[in-house]
C-alpha cells in the first residue's frame, strides 16, 4: 500500500541511525531491512548443517508416564517374582543406584497382569493392550533402553521437551524451526495438539521458545471444540478490509518497534501475517471432509469429534503442508494405582484412545509416502517401576533409569528392537538411550548437529543437549 | 551475592602447603553447580548413599564412610577427582550408570582441589544456612556516586555504577501515566487526566496521581486478580463434572480487603484461620475460601476421602508456593532431594489443613446483592488422625504425625499453652517478623508485577535449586520496609512506582543488549505484554464500553462459537444483556473446563493449582482474538463511533482514538498513516461508520494497546 511506504522508509532510517542493537533484535532488524515481506513470514528454510534425512517431527507424547511393563518390555522373571521383595542379589550391585531407603524396606515387585505376544517379523513384545500397535511393531523400532534425569511430571516433562528441568529453555520443536525454519508459509512451524482430561502439566513451557527468539514458540491448538477459534471475519469486515487492516497495523506496529527496539513487536508483527494467512489455511486444514470414510475409519474417529484419534489425522495433514514439528499431548498416563490411575482399568482406557491412532498414522504415512519425510516419536517423560502392590487394582510409581520409546519414519532402522533392561527391569543392560541422546539424534535426522546449534544468551552458547547427547547410530538407517 | 574472600575458610592451607595456591574456579558459580547436579541426587542430605553428602563443599571435605575425598591440595590423590575419571581402585565410576562428566568439568574439580578446595563459611557443616532461610535484617542503604532519588534506588543505583551503567531517563510523562494507571488499577488514564498531568508542572504532580489511583476501587480489582492468581481462584469445581460454585463472595472480600489496605498479615491470618479468630466475623469466614478453592470431584463412584486428601494435598502445597516460596509439595512422596523438608515435616503441615469440616456460609441479601452462600472453612470438633503417607499414596497410612513447621524454619508455637498447634497459629506463624520467608516470597511477586521480573526470579522457589537474587540487600530492605510498615501492600506499591527505576524508559539500549542483554541490573524498565484481563479491559476502557459496577456473580460476555461443551454437564453460556456484557474480565466466570478463550489465549492462569507468575506468549491465535472475536469487532465499532462523534478534521478525530488507546498524541506520521486507512476505506466503497470502526479496530490491535511500555 503506498501510504505506508514514506512511513516505512523513514521507519527504517530511523532505526538504523538511532538503535544499533545487538544480537536480541537481529529478527527486528531483519524485518526492518527487508519491509514488510520476507521478514513478517514465519522463519523460512534455513540451510542445515548436513543432508537430513527427516523433513518434520510428529511426537506423540503420552503424558504422565506410560508403563513399559504393562505395554512393551515383557518380564517373565518379575512375574515370577511378583509380591516379593526386591532380591538382595539385585540390591548389591545397587549400591549408588536411585532407590531410596523406602523402597528397599517396603517395595515389592509387581508383575504384569497384561499377556504379550511375540509380534511381525521382528518378534517384538507387545501386550494386549496394543493391538493395533501389535500390527505395525515391523514399521517402528521400539526402543526399551530409554532414560531420563528427573522423576516429577512437570520437570520431567520439561527436560523430555528442551533437555533442562529448569524454565526458560527452548524446547525441541523451538529449536528445530530456529536451526531449519518451516517449509510452511502458511501455517506455524510448531504447532501443539492436545487431547485428554487437561492438558499437560506445565503448559506453555513444555513448548515455549525459551531464550530464542519467541517466533519459535509452539502454537497450541484447542483441546476442545474447533481447534482454532475466530478463522471467519467479524460482520461487515470482506478479506481487502481485512488485509487493508493488517496493513495498516503492521506499518504502526513497525514504527513502534523502531521507536522501541523491542523484538516482540517484530514476533507480534510476524504473528498478523500469519493469523491472516491462518484465516484461510486452517480452515482448509482442519475441513476433513475430503478425507475418505476409509481414512477415517483406520484413524477410529469422526470429523468434528476432538480427541487423540483426530489429533493424529490433523498431525499428518500438518506435515502434509509442510509443517516442522508437530506434538501431540495426551493425558493421564499416570497409574499410581488409585481411582482413575489403576494399571487395569484406567491404562487400558487410555491405551484405547490412543492404539489405533498412533498405529493408522504410521500407516497412513507410509501409504502417503510420507515416511521418506517424518520422523514419528512415541513416548512420555518417564517410566513406571518394577515394584509396585500386589492388590486388587495396582499401580506403579515413577521410573526414570529404564523406559520404553518407539521411533518410526524417515532415517529410523525400524523393524528392530533396540535396548534391553535386566532381568526386573530397573536398568538398561545394553544400548541406553537417554533423553539427550534422543534429541542429538532426532535433531541429527533433521540435519542438524547438536553441537553446532547453539544460541549465544547471556555470555554462553546454549544447546538443546548442553554438554551431554551421542548420537542414537544403532536407531538410525 | 558473591562470597568475599575474606569468608572463605581454607581449610586446607597447613596441608597444601604455603604460597602455592593458585586462585581456583569460584565455588558459588562453579563447584556448586556440578555437585547440585551430577552428586546431590544420590548424595544429598537425607539418606546419603554410602553415608557421603555432596550437597556441601564442605561435607565432600569430610567425606563418608570410606573417608575424605577430597584432599585439598592434592587432586590425584583425591577419591573425587579418581571416581569421576574411574581410576580409582575400589570404587565405581560415578556418576553411577550415567554418562561421566566432561573434562572441563572435571578440570575444574581438580582445579578447585588444587587450589585448596576453598568452601565458604556458611557451608560448613552444622552451619550452613541457605540464605532464604535467615530472616532479613535491614540492610544499609549503599551510598552511591549520583544521588539516588529514593533508598529503592540507591541499592540499584549502585550496582549499576559498580557495572559502570548509566540508568536510562525517565520515560515521557505519557508513558509514566499510562504506566502507573496499568499497573495500579489495570484502567488505562482517560484523556482528561493525561491533560491534567500534563498541565501540572509541579513536582508533586506524580505522587498525586500515585495517591489517587492507590484511592482508587479500581486499585483492588486490579491487585485482587494478582491475588487471585495465587489463590487458584475458579467459578467452577472442576474434574470433570465441573459444575458451577459460588465463590464470589472470597473474590469480593479479597478486593475489598485490598482497597482498605488490610495489614497483608491479617489478610493472610483471616484466609488461612479466619474462622478461629476469636468471636469471627462473617468477612473473616469468607476470607477462608482462599483454601475453598480447591477442585471438587463430583463425579459418580469416586472415594471422596482420597479427593478431600487430594484438597489437603493442594493446601499444603499452596501454601507453600505462596506465602513461603518452597516447592514443600516434593515432600509428599519422599523427603525434598534439594532442601531440607522431610517427609515427615510435610505431613506435619498437612496435619493443619486434616482438620477441617467444608461447609458452604449462607449469606444475607446486601443492599441491590440477593442472598448467596459461599464456600467457607471450618475446624472439626475432634481432630482427625493425620499419618504420614508411604509414598503420598494414601492407602497406605503410616506413623501419626502432629501439626508442626519445617524445622529449618523458626519455631512455631500453639498459642495459649495449647498442646496441639492449629491453623491460627500456622498462619501468625507465617506472618511473625521471624519467619524469614513471607514478607520476601511477598514483595518479589509484586516486584515482578513491575518489572517483569522477580529480584528473586525462581518466585516459586526461594530453596536451594531457585536462582539467588539479583539485588539480595534490596530484597531484604523491601521485605523490611513492608513488615514494618504495617504490612501496609499500598505502601509497598507507592515505594516501587515512586522510584525512579519504576519510571525509568522502556527503550531498549545497544549497550546495554552488550552488556545487561536480560536487564538484570534494571539500568532500563521493561515492555510487558497486558495481562489478558487487562486486554479486554484496555479495549472496553478505551472503547467507552467499560462498565465499572465492582463485585457480584459472575458474568458472561460473549465467546466464540464453537468452544464445545465436553464437560459431563453442559451448562448454558448466557450472554449478559446491557452492561453485564462489559463488566472487567475480573467478572468474567472462571469456568475451570473451558475458560473464556480470550483469557485462555492471552496465558490467563488455568486455576488448577496456585499460578505464581503468569507467562506472556505472543502468538497468531492472539492476533486472531484480536482481529476477529465477534466482542472485540463490538468494541472497535464503539471507538469507531466515539471518534466519528468527536468532531473536528479526521486528523484530530484518529488522534483521540488514539489517545484513548495508547495515552499519547499520534506523531504525524501516525496521524498521516490512520488518516490513510480512514480514506481508503471510504474510497472502497466503505460508509463513514464502518471507515471509523476500521480505524478502531487498527487502533485496538496495536502492539502499543496491549502493551504497557
Amino acid at each position: 500500500m503506498n501510504a505506508s511506504q514514506p512511513l516505512l522508509s523513514l521507519t527504517r532510517r530511523h532505526f538504523f541511525s538511532r538503535c544499533a542493537m545487538g544480537l536480541g533484535n537481529v529478527a527486528l532488524a531483519s524485518l526492518l531491512a527487508e519491509g514488510p515481506g520476507p521478514g513478517t513470514e514465519p522463519p523460512a528454510p534455513k540451510r542445515p548443517h548436513h543432508r537430513p534425512k527427516a523433513k518434520s517431527v510428529i511426537f506423540l507424547f503420552m503424558a504422565g508416564g506410560p508403563s513399559q511393563l504393562e505395554m512393551f518390555d515383557h518380564k517373565p522373571r518379575l512375574n515370577a517374582l511378583s509380591g516379593q521383595p526386591i532380591p538382595d542379589s539385585f540390591l548389591e550391585g545397587k549400591r549408588f543406584a536411585f532407590m531410596d531407603s523406602s523402597f528397599k524396606n517396603k517395595s515389592t515387585l509387581l508383575g504384569t497382569r497384561r499377556t504379550f505376544r511375540q509380534q511381525g517379523r521382528s518378534g517384538a513384545w507387545v501386550s494386549d493392550l496394543l493391538p493395533h500397535t501389535a500390527g505395525i511393531v515391523d514399521d517402528i523400532a521400539i526402543v526399551k533402553s530409554c532414560a531420563t534425569n528427573l522423576f516429577n511430571h512437570a520437570p520431567a516433562k520439561l527436560f523430555m521437551n528442551t533437555g533442562s528441568g529448569q524454565f526458560g529453555r527452548p524446547s525441541m520443536g523451538a529449536w528445530t524451526t530456529y536451526g531449519i525454519g518451516s517449509e510452511s508459509r502458511d501455517l506455524p512451524g510448531f504447532v501443539v495438539l492436545q487431547s485428554g482430561p487437561r492438558g499437560p502439566r506445565g503448559g506453555a513451557v513444555n513448548w515455549s521458545s525459551g531464550f530464542l527468539p519467541t517466533s519459535h514458540q509452539g502454537v497450541p491448538l484447542r483441546g476442545t471444540g474447533d481447534p482454532i477459534l475466530n478463522l471467519g471475519l467479524p460482520l461487515g469486515v470482506d478479506d481487502a478490509a481485512q488485509r487493508r487492516a493488517l496493513d495498516a497495523i503492521r506499518d504502526l506496529n513497525l514504527r513502534r518497534a523502531a521507536e522501541t527496539g523491542d523484538p516482540e513487536i517484530a514476533t507480534r508483527i510476524a504473528s498478523y501475517e500469519m493469523a491472516y494467512r491462518m484465516q484461510s489455511s486452517a480452515p482448509e486444514l482442519m475441513d476433513l471432509r475430503g478425507e475418505s470414510d476409509a481414512t477415517l475409519a483406520l484413524y477410529g474417529c469422526e470429523r468434528d469429534r476432538p480427541g487423540f484419534a483426530r489429533n493424529c489425522l490433523l498431525a499428518r495433514r500438518l506435515v502434509e503442508r509442510g509443517v516442522r514439528f508437530v506434538q501431540l499431548y495426551h493425558t493421564n498416563w499416570d497409574s499410581h494405582g488409585g481411582p482413575g490411575e489403576t494399571l487395569e482399568d484406567d491404562l487400558a482406557r487410555v491405551c484405547r484412545e490412543t492404539d489405533q491412532g498412533c498405529a493408522a498414522l504410521v500407516k497412513d504415512l507410509r501409504s502417503r509416502g510420507l515416511m521418506d519425510d517424518v520422523v514419528v516419536v512415541w513416548g512420555g517423560e518417564f517410566g513406571r517401576t518394577p515394584m509396585g502392590e500386589t492388590r486388587e487394582k495396582t499401580g506403579r510409581n515413577h521410573h526414570i533409569d529404564a523406559f520404553t520409546m518407539w521411533f518410526a519414519g524417515a532415517g529410523i532402522r525400524t523393524g528392530q528392537v533396540l535396548g534391553a533392561t535386566d532381568e526386573l527391569g530397573f536398568n538398561p543392560v545394553e544400548d541406553r538411550a537417554h533423553v539427550h541422546d534422543i534429541h542429538a539424534t532426532l535433531l541429527h535426522l533433521l540435519g542438524l548437529d547438536h553441537q553446532r546449534l547453539t544460541f549465544r544468551f547471556q555470555g554462553r552458547d546454549f544447546r538443546l543437549t548442553d554438554v551431554h547427547g551421542e548420537l542414537l547410530h544403532k536407531l538410525m538407517a | 551475592m558473591r562470597v568475599l574472600p575474606s569468608l572463605f575458610l581454607v581449610l586446607a592451607a597447613a596441608v597444601a602447603g604455603p604460597g602455592a595456591q593458585a586462585v581456583g574456579p569460584d565455588y558459588e558459580s562453579e563447584i556448586k553447580p556440578l555437585l547440585t547436579r551430577h552428586c546431590v541426587p544420590c548424595h544429598g542430605a537425607e539418606n546419603p548413599k554410602g553415608g557421603l553428602r555432596l550437597d556441601t563443599g564442605a561435607a565432600a571435605l569430610l567425606g563418608g564412610k570410606d573417608g575424605s575425598l577430597v584432599l585439598p591440595g592434592r587432586p590425584q590423590e583425591s577419591a573425587l577427582i579418581q571416581v569421576l575419571q574411574g581410576d580409582h581402585a575400589s570404587i565405581d565410576r560415578m556418576p553411577y550408570r550415567r554418562p561421566p562428566l566432561d573434562l572441563g568439568s572435571v578440570r575444574k574439580f581438580r582445579d578447585w582441589i588444587a587450589a585448596g578446595a576453598p568452601v565458604p563459611a556458611s557451608e560448613t557443616p552444622g552451619v550452613h544456612v541457605h540464605w532464604s532461610f535467615v530472616t532479613p535484617v535491614r540492610p544499609r542503604v549503599p551510598s552511591t556516586k549520583t544521588t539516588a532519588p529514593t533508598s529503592l534506588d540507591a541499592f540499584l543505583l549502585a550496582r549499576l555504577e559498580d557495572s559502570v551503567l548509566l540508568p536510562s531517563p525517565l520515560a515521557s510523562a505519557e508513558t509514566r501515566l499510562r504506566r502507573v494507571h496499568l499497573d495500579l488499577t489495570g484502567l488505562p488514564p482517560s484523556p482528561e487526566e493525561l491533560d491534567a498531568f500534563l498541565a501540572d508542572p509541579s513536582p508533586s504532580a506524580y505522587a498525586r496521581v500515585v495517591d489517587r489511583l492507590l484511592a482508587s476501587r479500581h486499585y483492588g480489582e486490579r491487585w485482587g486478580r494478582w491475588w487471585l492468581d495465587a489463590a487458584r481462584y475458579a467459578d467452577s469445581n472442576g474434574y470433570s463434572v465441573d459444575a458451577p460454585r459460588s465463590m464470589w463472595p472470597y473474590r469480593d472480600w479479597v478486593v475489598e480487603a485490598l482497597n482498605r489496605d488490610a495489614p497483608f498479615d491479617r489478610f493472610v491470618v483471616e484466609q488461612l484461620a479466619g474462622d478461629l479468630l476469636p468471636g469471627a466475623t462473617v468477612a473473616q469466614r469468607v476470607a477462608t475460601g482462599f483454601h475453598r478453592n480447591t477442585q471438587i470431584n463430583q463425579e459418580g463412584g469416586v472415594d471422596p476421602e482420597q479427593f478431600r486428601i487430594e484438597s489437603v494435598f493442594d493446601r499444603v502445597a499452596t501454601t507453600g508456593t505462596v506465602l513461603l516460596g518452597l516447592s514443600v509439595g516434593c515432600a509428599q512422596c519422599h523427603d525434598h532431594k534439594f532442601d531440607p523438608i522431610t517427609q515427615r515435616e510435610y505431613y506435619g503441615m498437612f496435619a493443619f489443613f486434616n482438620d477441617q469440616e467444608e461447609p458452604s456460609l449462607a449469606l444475607p441479601a446486601d443492599g441491590a446483592v440477593a442472598a448467596a452462600s459461599t464456600l467457607v472453612m471450618a475446624e472439626r470438633t475432634a481432630p482427625r488422625d493425620t499419618r504420614l503417607f508411604i509414598k503420598g499414596d494414601f492407602t497406605r497410612p503410616s506413623e501419626a504425625v502432629a501439626p508442626r513447621t519445617p524445622a529449618v524454619l523458626p519455631p512455631m508455637r500453639a498459642r495459649d499453652g495449647r498442646a496441639r498447634a492449629d491453623r491460627l497459629d500456622l498462619a501468625r506463624w507465617m506472618m511473625s517478623p521471624e519467619n524469614p520467608l513471607t514478607a520476601r516470597v511477598i514483595v518479589n511477586r509484586v516486584w515482578q508485577v513491575y518489572f517483569g521480573r522477580g529480584l528473586v526470579e525462581t518466585e516459586n522457589d526461594f530453596g536451594t535449586q531457585g536462582t539467588p537474587p539479583s539485588h539480595p540487600e534490596l530484597l531484604d530492605w523491601l521485605a523490611v520496609e513492608f513488615r514494618e510498615s504495617g504490612w501496609s501492600l499500598k505502601h509497598l506499591h507507592r515505594l516501587i512506582v515512586s522510584s525512579a527505576a519504576y519510571q525509568r524508559s522502556s527503550r531498549a539500549r545497544p549497550d546495554l543488549a552488550e552488556s545487561d542483554p536480560r536487564n538484570l541490573l534494571l539500568a532500563r524498565q521493561t515492555r510487558l505484554r497486558l495481562e489478558a484481563e487487562l486486554v479486554r479491559d484496555v479495549a472496553l476502557s478505551a472503547s467507552g464500553l467499560l462498565d465499572r459496577t465492582i463485585g457480584g456473580p459472575p458474568v458472561h460476555p460473549p465467546q466464540p462459537e464453537g468452544l464445545g461443551a465436553f464437560t459431563q454437564n453442559r451448562r448454558e453460556w448466557k450472554v449478559g444483556e446491557g452492561g453485564g456484557r462489559f463488566r472487567r474480565a475480573l467478572y468474567t466466570d472462571l469456568r475451570r473446563s473451558t475458560l473464556h478463550p480470550a483469557l485462555a489465549v492471552f496465558d490467563a492462569p488455568d486455576t488448577f493449582t496456585a499460578c505464581t507468575r503468569r507467562l506472556r506468549s505472543n502468538t497468531p491465535l492472539q492476533s486472531l482474538t484480536l482481529l476477529n472475536d465477534a466482542q472485540f469487532a463490538e468494541m472497535a465499532a464503539a471507538l469507531g463511533a466515539r471518534m466519528a462523534a468527536a468532531g473536528g478534521p479526521v486528523a484530530n478525530r484518529v488522534g483521540a482514538g488514539f489517545l484513548h488507546c495508547t495515552g499519547r498524541h499520534p506523531e504525524p506520521e501516525e496521524t498521516a498513516r490512520l488518516e490513510a486507512l480512514f480514506r481508503g476505506e471510504l474510497a472502497a466503497g466503505a460508509a463513514e461508520p464502518a471507515a471509523w470502526r476500521a480505524v478502531g479496530r487498527v487502533l485496538l490491535n496495536l502492539d502499543e494497546t496491549i502493551t504497557r511500555e
